[in-house]
């Protein structure tokens, strides 16, 4: 493939993440794909950028019974999955060794219809009480199921409105003109964890960090701004249940300019300088 | 120390989904439930529609967890253009009708509901509407017709009254200045 080939066909690629090439081009652009991987990993580029685009439409709650539905979904095709696989565990049990399959079974002895007819109504009976006991239960679990998918609502509902404040203050300092930002990644500790630091000129900063492990009782993170090596305490974070956290804090004018930023594990309350490993750090 | 490069906490959920891990689902849709809702009832114009359509892509997700590779792209990126993808074949099988009473009803930005996004989407959220806001208008149409209305760079042109080259044009040239943008400031992101 020479350059000049691929050129007619970067030309459609932007049109393509959009998904607004017509037929004719979607075909010629496909073949080229399959033989040219420097326009596929190309074409991967202008994808993400274009997912970006959905972030233009206003964010909606789905109703709560839709997550209810789609983990029942999940579980219900489970079910059918082991099911499926439970049948041909018994198609494919093999038969006991020594066992002729030509012996035949002992006939069973001609049953009594009086006293079957009494067992019949026995087994009526108990197979309504288990009915009624089944039902009693699927009630009791349904109406847990309601409560706990209430309170976890109602949490996330004030989790959300705590948010808002410092989403504001975050939205706004993103928007000033003088506003910086710096990406904190995780140390061996933390592999998953990241952060961001954004902060203005009078240092006004906001610290948004996720994928943290829980700190250990008694223990919680702080934020450090390291300056010559000197570092200065910030403030100390809380993380939710997922290790997501936000952090209001100044830095000190001393630190504006050309400061590590690091997070480390310390006692709660904070330290005055690092005592315990380094979580998240930005680059030097 | 030198960090080590931080693998996305929605990569490992998805390969927990890939085990099988309903739990991890679970975590993924608390996440994502509200950015792929608004974008379906955006494109489809129907709570309704949309509702069966995140039903369908979460789904989609416990089947097809084990194809998401993140040397490919991010999760974010997976999600999205699994559900644009879905809502843009129903909007397509639901007819014009639908497709004219969405364009007439144009998103109205609503501050109070990014209250249900995480601090770093509505920073991502905020990036992205400065980048579209830099984009001469023409440009941004055209990205928005195709993006949320699905239309093909012939159907633009109808709707709009233009060249086909036009289009294309401008087309090209927003999303190269939307790259631009993107590219140096969500990569801070992950």
């Amino acid at each position: 493939m020479t350059p000049e080939d691929c050129e007619v066909y970067k030309e459609l690629l932007a049109a393509s993440a959009l998904t607004a090439l017509d037929a004719e081009d979607v075909r010629a652009l496909d073949a080229h794909l399959a033989t040219c991987a420097g326009c596929l990993s190309e074409m991967r580029e202008w994808e993400e950028s274009a997912a970006f685009l959905a972030l233009q439409a206003t964010p909606l709650e789905p109703p709560p019974q839709l997550r209810v539905r789609i983990l029942a979904g999940v579980r219900a095709e489970d079910r059918r999955a082991k099911l499926s696989n439970g049948r041909a565990g018994v198609v494919a049990e093999p038969r006991v060794d020594g066992i002729d399959s030509k012996v035949l079974p002992f006939a069973r002895p001609p049953a009594n219809i009086w006293t079957s007819l009494g067992s019949a109504g026995a087994i009526a009976a108990t197979l309504i009480l288990a009915a009624l006991i089944i039902s009693l239960v699927v009630l009791w679990q349904q109406n847990r199921t309601t409560q706990r998918e209430l309170a976890r609502l109602t949490a996330q509902m004030q989790q959300a409105k705590a948010q808002l404040d410092h989403q504001r203050a975050v939205v706004q300092l993103l928007t000033s003109p003088d506003a910086q930002m710096a990406k904190l990644a995780g140390t061996d500790v933390a592999p998953a964890a990241q952060a961001m630091l954004a902060y203005d000129k009078s240092g006004h900063a906001m610290l948004m960090a996720k994928g943290l492990p829980a700190a250990p009782e008694g223990k919680g993170y702080q934020l450090w701004y390291i300056m010559g090596g000197k570092p200065m305490p910030g403030k100390m974070l809380t993380t939710d249940a997922v290790g997501n956290a936000i952090l209001e804090d100044k830095i000190p004018a001393a630190a504006l300019t050309g400061a590590i930023f690091a997070i480390t594990l310390e006692p709660k309350g904070g330290m005055p300088s690092p005592t315990g490993a380094i979580y998240l750090r930005s680059a030097a | 120390m030198q960090p080590e490069p931080a693998q996305s906490p929605d990569v490992e959920l998805l390969h927990a989904v890939a085990r099988g891990d309903e739990a991890a689902l679970a975590r993924l849709y608390d996440g994502y439930r509200v950015i792929l809702f608004g974008l379906l009832v955006r494109i489809l114009n129907s709570r309704e529609e949309a509702e069966d359509i995140l039903q369908d892509v979460f789904i989609q997700v416990w089947r097809r967890a084990k194809d998401f590779d993140e040397k490919r792209g991010r999760p974010f990126t997976w999600l999205v253009t699994l559900a644009r993808s879905r809502a843009i074949d129903r909007l397509r099988l639901l007819g014009a009708r639908q497709r004219l009473a969405a364009s007439a009803e144009q998103n109205r930005p609503d501050e109070a509901s990014d209250a249900l996004l995480d601090t770093i989407k509505v920073a991502q959220k905020e990036i992205v509407k400065s980048a579209l806001a830099q984009l001469p208008e023409e440009q941004r149409d055209t990205l928005m017709l195709a993006y949320f209305e699905g239309l093909t760079q012939s159907e633009i042109a109808s709707r709009l009254g233009a060249p086909l080259g036009t289009v294309k044009t401008r087309m090209r040239s927003g999303m190269i200045k939307l790259r631009a943008v993107l590219g140096a400031q969500l990569e801070n992101f992950g």
